[in-house]
């Protein structure tokens, strides 16, 4: 089947099987910054945001994307200047094997967008879903609330 | 390839389109909401996925204090909604919160959360004590109580389209407690609870168990232990007593049914207070 997706702002037509999860569509497609982890929901190496909201695309079917807006890692960064949210996981060193980070950043982003000022425990909630073996979340939840801060500068100048 | 047995994929537009699609498929054809539980769990003989997604049943409303929610209305929605934030104290988001993670409140829908009735369900325990119908169409409309729902793999060619909650009477309030070994993980244990006052005398009352492991049921024998009480500690005591002693608790991989024996009764125990503060506190 022929679904049509916006990736990253761009508008593309896929060729999919109908039992094909969008998680297989966008890496088939060459988008290798969503990994696949558990494939189960589990861990959220997968996440992408479809029409503003993050999901694990390990679980959503692609024919229930047609029509839809998807945003991954690769589309964060505009004209080679990093995310306020990229930036802020690089200056905090919450990255260590890499593997979580594009799911983290695309579960933060989501709750930036929607809770522009979120307090520590609304942030660990916010990355509930996704999971990291390496930095015991405490860089992450730095790196967060930094870019939270520096996404507030933006908005009001 | 996530489901190789799936040949088709379909959207249907109306609720009618999509009853025909599953009557002419039969067997073979699966609808789905967020569609979790297909991926997760998908049965072999699965050839047509029927995507609910595009009817229109995405909302949370209300009408004269009752709540209908859209069967398509994500847990993500349904925990953001006005609609739902003052009701009974604010009961069903912080039950929400605790479900699963973001990500997954994202994609998970009410209506295929209350059909799949994974027997760790928060949403149904909760839903369970707050008395909530559902409407079920099958070409005809009816509306039954979500407890007759159950078991919900015996529905054939019908949709739930929506889930309806009660309005909440005055000096009525609901608890919601959940045990789980982190914050992402499903219940080891859950417990929700249910009661009404009329001039201070507890008049109606629902105690739920669920994950026990299997899914939230009733507990009557508690539930007796609270009507005609004042709602005092010993009341409240009497009642988690009669829900450890009546649960249907049973051993898994993740508890024995000792341990599970105790959570019902700390769970019960937690909640009727917790419910018991909201009437205090004034709230509805």
């Amino acid at each position: 089947m022929k679904i049509s997706l916006t990736v990253n702002g761009a508008q593309r037509a896929f060729d999919v099987h109908p039992g094909d999860t969008l998680l297989e569509v966008l890496r088939r497609e060459g988008y290798k910054g969503v990994k696949k982890g558990c494939g189960a929901g589990d861990c959220g190496a997968c996440a992408v945001l479809l029409d503003g909201r993050a999901v694990n695309s390990c679980l959503v079917l692609a024919g229930k994307a047609d029509g839809s807006e998807v945003l991954t890692i690769e589309g964060l960064s505009k004209d080679g200047a990093l995310h306020p949210l990229q930036e802020a996981f690089l200056d905090e060193g919450a990255v260590q094997c890499g593997y979580c980070t594009p799911g983290m950043i695309i579960a933060s982003l989501d709750l930036l967008t929607h809770h522009p000022d979120p307090n520590e425990e609304e942030i660990r909630e916010g990355i509930a879903g996704n999971l990291c073996r390496c930095t015991g979340y405490t860089k992450e939840l730095r790196a967060i609330q930094a870019a939270a801060e520096k996404m507030r500068e933006a908005r009001h100048g | 390839m996530g489901l190789p047995s799936v040949k088709e994929f379909v959207r249907p537009g109306t609720l009618d389109e999509a009853l025909e699609l599953l009557r002419e498929r039969g067997e073979r054809a699966w609808p789905i909401g967020g569609g979790i539980d297909l991926v997760l769990f998908a049965p072999r003989e699965v050839e047509t996925v029927v995507d609910l997604g595009r009817l229109p049943l995405r909302y949370v409303r209300e009408n004269e204090g009752r709540i209908s929610i859209g069967a398509i209305a994500t847990l993500r929605e349904v925990l953001e909604s006005p609609v739902v934030r003052d009701y009974l104290g604010g009961v069903i988001p912080e039950m929400l919160h605790q479900v699963a993670s973001p990500l997954l409140r994202n994609l998970a829908t009410i209506g295929g959360t209350l059909v799949s009735a994974n027997p760790w369900s928060d949403v149904i325990t909760l839903f369970l004590a707050l008395g909530a119908d559902v409407v079920l169409s099958d070409g005809k409309t009816r509306t039954i109580p979500l407890e007759k729902l159950y078991p919900a793999r015996a529905l054939r060619a019908t949709i739930l389209t929506e889930v309806r909650l009660p309005s909440s009477a005055r000096e009525s309030a609901a608890a919601f407690w959940k045990f789980s070994r982190t914050a992402f993980d499903v219940a080891l244990l859950n417990c929700a609870t249910f009661v009404r006052m009329v001039g201070g005398r507890c008049v109606e009352a629902r105690v739920v168990a669920g994950g026990t492991p299997q899914l939230g049921a009733r507990l009557p024998r508690a539930e007796a232990c609270l009507v005609g009480s004042g709602l005092d500690d010993s009341s409240i005591e009497r009642a988690a007593e009669a829900a450890r002693e009546s649960a249907d608790v049973r051993e898994d991989r993740r508890a024995s049914a000792d341990y599970r024996r105790e959570l019902v009764l700390v769970g019960v125990k937690r909640s009727l207070h917790e419910a018991r503060g909201r009437l205090a506190g004034g709230e509805r």
